[in-house]
């Protein structure tokens, strides 16, 4: 495997419940390359289940990135974790994985359903090894399961809480709830369906196919976590017009190089683009808002908003996780959903001011190029875990 | 006969000077004159940076209309139509 490994979740609320009671953390090691990530599910719902599930989750985390065997990670974790004496059971649950950058993945489970690993739109047989843990419980033997993968481009590995498989759960359709191989089924379905599909989407598909299972109305907390390795797709953000108009052409043939998707925000900017490659710019009129200029259309270019005013309204939305996806379809919608599609994205930012926008009689405040990209590049980073690279010209 | 062109600024300094309202002109046009223009959106038209003029902009039949509101495009408009004469900015 080589290459860049997307993780994303979605999750449904309990409907009764204004919190979560799982809980999913990530984090990316950059200099090593590692991911770590954790889903816990805490015992019932509510704030209790969430402090469980977040202490379970967070000690995994602690524990894992600090270089503990994920397996004694795990073992301290069921140390320490408090137990509900009369039910003979664990306040919380798990699932840890803690991936390195050749791809290999070691998979700690502990009474979460079990993950799936799907290849080549299959579901791939994996041996796990039972490990038995300490007599916690008279009469009740616990174990851990513990499995090795080497990950491969496009492959899925899926994990989720007991709400995604036990959605349903007494309807007619699914008596005894969505059972593994009717997930299975599912999810391969999806993903032979669309081959590319992120783990974005993935992940949000298989929720709101539980949702549906229970018929809207989500009986325990769903969450699910998608993990998927690939060649990292690129996209190149163009903003502003070169500081000295000499260096408009050099803006131009790094535009011409890249290979990914390309977006220019701003006419300027455009305008320079088009002229350099002999083509024109149309402006579509019809989805704008009263905020949101409209998009222009320019051959070769994926996207052409006005600069500015999207790039603001863009960080604002991005700020909010899937805030814009009630949005009407828009220059900022249509720039976050490639953005989101993304895994590496290179902004290339002219810094020449735009010396209208400094008007007083302005009405609105039109914030700086530089601080705006700069922004968004954070939250990029530091919210949807994206690479990114910025370049100024 | 050949359509009267509207084309709209839709850059940054236009839009917030009120290009957002001009883009509902085509509520306000009425037969004959809705069916002999073509409205269209451009990017910054470069405009804005030229101290002369105060912006929204609005180019008819080629002419600039400088703070363009959706009134003075109107006459401007129906003076093309009519053959009249309407003072343009440039
Ligand atoms: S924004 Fe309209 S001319 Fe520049």
């Amino acid at each position: 495997m080589n290459g860049f490994i997307e993780v994303d979740y979605a999750q449904n609320w309990k409907h009764s419940e204004r919190i979560a009671g799982d809980v999913f953390l990530l984090s990316r090691d950059k200099t090593e390359g590692r991911i770590v990530c954790t889903l816990s599910d805490g015992l019932g719902s509510g704030v209790k289940a969430n402090v469980l599930a977040n202490l379970t989750a967070t000690m995994g985390q602690k524990f894992t990135t600090s270089r503990m065997d994920i397996v004694d990670s795990a073992r301290v974790i069921m140390k320490t974790l408090p137990t509900c004496r009369e039910r003979k059971i664990s306040y919380s649950t798990f699932t840890m994985v803690d991936i390195n950058s050749s791809g290999v993945a070691k998979i700690v489970e502990y009474d979460n359903p079990p993950y799936m690993l799907i290849r080549n739109g299959k579901v791939l047989k994996i041996e796990k090894t039972v490990i038995p843990l300490e007599n916690r419980f008279p009469g009740r033997t616990e174990q851990l399961y513990y499995s090795e993968v080497n990950l491969q481009n496009e492959d899925r590995l899926i994990f989720f809480s007991d709400g995604v498989s036990q959605s349903g759960m007494g309807t007619a359709k699914l008596p005894l709830g969505w059972r593994t191989p009717f997930i299975e089924e599912f999810v391969t379905a999806e993903i032979n369906k669309d081959r590319n599909i992120s783990a974005r989407d993935l992940s949000r598909k298989i929720t709101s196919r539980a949702l549906l299972n229970d018929i809207q109305k989500a009986k325990d907390d769903i969450t699910c976590a998608v993990v998927y390795p690939r060649k990292p797709r690129k996209l190149l953000l163009v903003s502003g017009p070169p500081i000295d108009p000499e260096n408009d052409q050099h803006l131009l043939e790094k535009y011409e190089a890249f290979t990914g998707k390309k977006i220019i925000c701003g006419g300027t900017t455009a305008g320079i683009i088009a002229e350099g490659l002999n083509t024109e710019i149309e402006t579509d009129l019809r989805e704008r808002t009263a905020d949101i200029p409209p998009l222009s259309r320019m051959e070769g270019a994926d996207l052409v908003t006005e600069g500015i005013l999207t790039l603001s309204k863009t960080a604002e939305m991005l700020e909010t996780k899937d805030s814009w996806v009630a949005m009407q379809t828009n220059a900022v919608r249509r720039l976050i959903c490639m953005l989101m599609n993304t895994d590496e994205v290179h902004f290339l930012v002219g810094t020449k001011i735009n010396e209208a926008h400094q008007d007083p009689s302005i009405p609105v405040e039109l914030g700086l190029r530089r601080t705006i990209i700069h922004r968004i590049k954070t939250i990029l980073e530091s919210k949807y875990l994206k690479q990114t690279f910025l370049e100024y010209i | 006969m050949e359509k009267i062109s509207i084309e709209i600024c839709t850059g940054t300094t236009c839009y917030v000077m009120g290009a957002s309202d001009l883009l509902t002109l085509e509520e306000h046009l009425r037969p004959p004159l809705s069916s002999s223009v073509k409205i269209s959106g451009s990017t910054c038209l470069g405009i804005c940076r030229d101290k002369r003029f105060k912006p929204p902009f609005v180019r008819v039949a080629g002419k600039l209309i400088a703070q363009a509101s959706v009134r003075k495009v109107l006459k401007a408009v129906e003076a093309e139509y009519s053959g009249g004469s309407y003072a343009y900015d440039e």
